[in-house]
């Protein structure tokens, strides 16, 4: 008989709070982390506008590991994951290491790195990146130095599904738990700001101007962000045993792909991840209470998002609330589906759903309850998690209430 | 020396060609890239961007996407590059 | 319920072939595929040859296609599932029928895509980045193109664990059958000879001939090894479910019948701990398969030339195997494909499966004394003619993920 799998700790780092409480108050309120980017200089751009992680400071919580060197989607990292473990208020000395594990997923890894290589390169002086850049470039290295600074000793990888990635990371630690191959995994994403990947989708046309707006007539594109969020999970009859609060259960997931393009997401691939999610946890689509949305705030995605919706929800879409939180956070990339399961979780335990802020007129073809600009008192038994990225890669994850 | 419109026409089909893959021979200037070469936005952004870089030139957003046929992009290096229509 | 796990089809992109047979062979002859690069230019640096897949041309596998969206990796993952899918019998309908999923480990995906995106930005502005280019610079772009090209729709992951990457893909794999999640998915990896990562690990002095001591061939457990050539590729495997492979009359190649992975928190500076956590995973390998280290025929090492890494990977099986350890027949191919990153694991799994087809497990090239006191000593340059009904695989990254399967022949 599989365990049932449980969230007993939450870690977030984000541009609206640093730690689950500051966060979740935060999101409630509707604060907004975006500003104009500082990380570097974007007077070469036609875009300005990001959500950046501000007064992050590493010396809080890296100890082992040298914070100087390693990257800062791994200092992200290691933050949530301690914040994560605190959060969970597990006594270390009852763990066997060997028995925990860490998945994490990203988009960029340690961009900086590859971005500091590039301008050496660019400048004739390629003979100033040292070794460094081997051993802390790999995005392989955000799970390992994780597991570094922890001293965890189990299943230890890193899934790079760009902007689906966190839920990736959360769906194979709870397979690896169902499996009984592990006792706890730290799972979740991370990304740091990148110069790279802001190129991008400036090139795209992708970037807002000013504000992100999920589901507005007048959208005009995502915020580039960075984060991590990073939770804790563990079989329920364990969580019991040692009498620790658990914010809801992860009931079962899907995964799908598009195989259809690079970059445009379509209806399909994104109805099937939420198909296979819901029959699986066996969960019909009216038991759903709520629903994190991808919700970038481009024209296309919102649009294509709520057609999923609607095919798989049929009438009860229209009764089932669904926001978006990169309104308020920007885009976190890998770390952003991580936060929004963190944020189901919480939604779930404290009965209260965040608002899709910014949304001030109605589009005709995005037709349903965003949960606009006000937070909103909910019961919310059963949460959805959606989660699409390049590639094609879809997933949606599901977490459920626990009876007490 | 200024560009003849020929040698701008020959320039962005050598372009169009490279990320498309298809027979710069079986193009004209009233061939689409929706409806006749069948390429995804993502390719005519590509064409429109090399197309920038090859010629030196930054044509603003709110024109992109005017730019549906070969001749619309002619025109529009031209006009970007001051060359007088020929 | 716990489903088995069955290899139906193969295929690999190697600088010593371009198929498993032609791969095979090429490692029973003690070729190497380590040569002069030519894919850049490898002036001031110490190292200047790596395991080059010579010529590369995707229409050479795909036909004549727009090649211009897909970057090199890319192309290479897309030709080799080509293969692997025409290989394993699923051909284009019944991928329009069912749902084949794709797992690719890599350590690198795109760092050559990634910088020429990022260069380019710099030096002409940002208004000039190639769009094309950026949907390459996710490092699940190599997944997410050969699910386009090939019609995947099932679970599509792409998973990074340094060189480990292929291995722990391989497992992820297994774990999505086992559960029931999947009935038929591509597994293995892939990483490119790029610039960008050949610097980086010349760099850091890992490279034979980037060090300041002799040599410069990769020659694992030898006296002589002072670290590993670069090599790339792609390879490989459709994993199934051994009950639908069985309904649909697919011809098994072998089963994989265990697995085991874990973490050494010290990142290979403590050499106790290194050893402690490969055997783990080796320990949690052979349990999950239910055998005894006397029931492994042969044990493919991880070993590329590395000192520490690969003394460290030695001492593990010596602990494990105990009395047998002189005894058990042992590989190494990185001496002759140089350390293929992504592609790595899979190419071992792919190795053992023609050894155990054709009877023959490929020597160590250019091995000719084993280090002193070298925890393992039966290793040899020649060739091996084994019958071999099962082979542990491992898989041993640099800086302290490891993992392991056992590979099964099915009677």
């Amino acid at each position: 008989m599989q365990p049932a799998v449980v969230v007993t700790g939450i870690g977030t780092v984000t541009s609206i709070g640093i730690g689950r409480e500051p966060f979740w108050d935060s999101l409630l309120s509707g604060l907004c982390g975006i500003g104009d980017v500082e990380s570097f200089d974007t007077s070469s751009y036609c875009v300005h506008r990001g959500a950046e992680v501000k007064d992050f400071r590493s010396e809080a919580f890296v100890s082992k590991l040298d914070r100087n060197c390693i990257g800062r989607a791994s200092q992200f990292a290691i933050a949530a994951a301690r914040l994560a473990l605190a959060d969970a208020n597990l006594d270390m000395k009852t763990l066997d290491f060997e028995r925990v594990g860490v998945t994490i997923g990203t988009t960029s890894g340690e961009p900086q790195m590859i971005e500091r290589f590039d301008d050496a390169a660019v400048s004739g002086a390629l003979k100033s990146v040292g070794p460094e850049f081997m051993r802390f470039y790999p995005c392989h290295v955000i799970a390992a130095h994780v597991a570094s600074e922890l001293d965890i000793e189990g299943v230890n990888v890193t899934i790079p599904t760009a902007c689906a990635a966190g839920n990736y990371a959360i769906a194979h630690a709870f397979d690896v738990l169902r499996a009984g191959r592990v006792d706890l995994m730290l799972a979740g994403g991370s990304d740091s700001f990148s110069r790279i990947t802001y190129t991008g989708f400036a090139r795209l046309g992708a970037i807002a101007p000013e504000v992100c707006q999920p589901f507005d007539r007048n959208r005009k594109g995502m915020v580039p962000g960075e984060g991590a969020g990073i939770l804790v999970l563990e079989p329920l009859e364990r969580a019991v045993r040692r009498q620790a609060r658990i914010y809801a259960e992860v009931v079962g997931y899907g995964l799908s792909c598009d195989a259809h393009h690079m970059t445009a997401a379509h209806p399909f691939g994104a109805a099937r991840a939420m198909e296979k999610a819901l029959s699986e946890s066996r969960i019909e689509p009216e038991q759903v209470s709520y629903i994190s949305a991808h919700g970038t705030g481009t024209p296309t995605n919102d649009r294509i998002e709520t057609l999923a919706v609607k095919r798989v929800f049929k009438d009860a879409a229209y009764r089932t609330p669904i926001s978006s939180i990169k309104s308020m956070l920007g885009h976190s990339m890998g770390a952003a589906s991580a936060i929004e399961a963190a944020v189901c979780a919480l939604a779930i335990f404290h009965g209260r759903v965040p608002p899709t802020i910014n949304l001030e007129e109605p589009d005709p073809e995005c037709d349903l309850d965003y949960v606009p600009n006000c937070a909103r008192e909910l019961d919310v038994n059963v949460a959805m998690n959606n989660a699409y990225a390049f590639g094609g890669n879809n997933a949606s994850l599901i977490l459920r209430k626990i009876e007490a | 020396m200024a560009m003849s419109a020929d040698e701008i026409r020959d320039k962005i089909k050598r372009s169009i060609a490279s990320i498309t893959f298809i027979d710069p021979g079986k193009f004209d200037d009233f061939t689409s890239y929706e409806d006749d070469l069948a390429i995804d936005s993502l390719s005519i952004l590509e064409i429109v961007v090399d197309v920038e870089y090859q010629f030196q030139i930054k044509v603003p957003e709110e024109e992109l996407s005017a730019i549906r046929t070969i001749g619309d992009t002619v025109k529009t290096v031209q006009k970007y590059l001051c060359v007088e229509v020929v | 319920m716990v489903r088995r796990v069955v290899i139906t089809g193969a295929g690999v992109i190697s600088s010593l072939g371009d198929s498993p047979e032609n791969l095979h062979s090429a490692l029973c002859e003690g070729r190497t595929g380590l040569r002069p690069i030519k894919l850049f230019s490898t002036e001031g640096l110490g190292c200047h040859l790596g395991g080059e897949v010579a010529s590369f041309s995707a229409k050479t596998y795909l036909g004549e296609k727009n090649f211009r969206p897909l970057d090199r990796t890319s192309q290479l993952v897309a030709a080799t599932a080509e293969m692997a899918l025409d290989r394993s019998g699923w051909s284009v309908e019944m991928r329009g029928q069912h749902e084949v999923g794709l797992a690719l480990g890599t350590m690198f995906c795109s760092v050559h895509t990634i910088s020429q995106f990022d260069q380019r930005a710099l030096v002409a502005g940002p208004a000039y980045a190639s769009p094309m280019d950026f949907s390459n610079t996710v490092l699940n772009a190599a997944a997410g193109q050969t699910a386009i090209w090939h019609n995947l729709r099932g679970v599509n992951s792409t998973i990074a664990a340094g060189s480990a990457s292929g291995l722990q893909a391989i497992i992820y794999a297994t774990e999505l059958i086992r559960s029931g999640r999947s009935q038929a998915i591509l597994a293995g990896g892939a990483d490119e000879l790029c610039f960008e990562s050949f610097y980086g690990f010349n760099r850091a002095e890992l490279l034979c001939g980037s060090n300041h001591s002799p040599g410069d061939f990769p020659i694992p457990f030898d006296k002589r090894r002072n670290g590993f050539a670069l090599g790339e590729g792609a390879a490989l495997l459709v994993l199934e479910d051994a009950e639908l492979a069985a309904e649909r009359g697919a011809s098994v190649l072998a089963e994989i019948s265990g697995q085991g992975g874990g973490f050494d928190p010290s990142r290979a500076t403590d050499s106790g701990k290194s050893i402690a956590a490969i055997a783990r995973s080796i320990r949690l390998a052979l349990n999950d398969a239910h055998v005894t280290p006397d029931e492994i025929g042969c044990v493919s090492m991880s070993a590329n030339g590395s000192v520490p890494t690969d003394r460290n990977e030695a001492a593990a099986v010596a602990a494990l195997f105990g009395e047998r350890a002189n005894a058990i027949p042992v590989t190494a191919i990185k001496s002759m494909l140089g350390e293929t990153l992504g592609a790595s694991g899979a190419m071992q799994v792919i190795t053992l499966l023609e050894a155990m087809r054709d009877g023959a497990v490929p020597g160590i090239s250019q091995l000719d004394e084993v280090e002193d006191n070298f925890p393992l000593r039966n290793a040899s340059p020649d060739t091996q003619e084994l019958d071999l009904s099962s082979g542990l695989i491992n898989s041993v990254g640099f800086d302290g993920g490891c993992c392991s399967i056992v590979l099964s022949r099915c009677e």
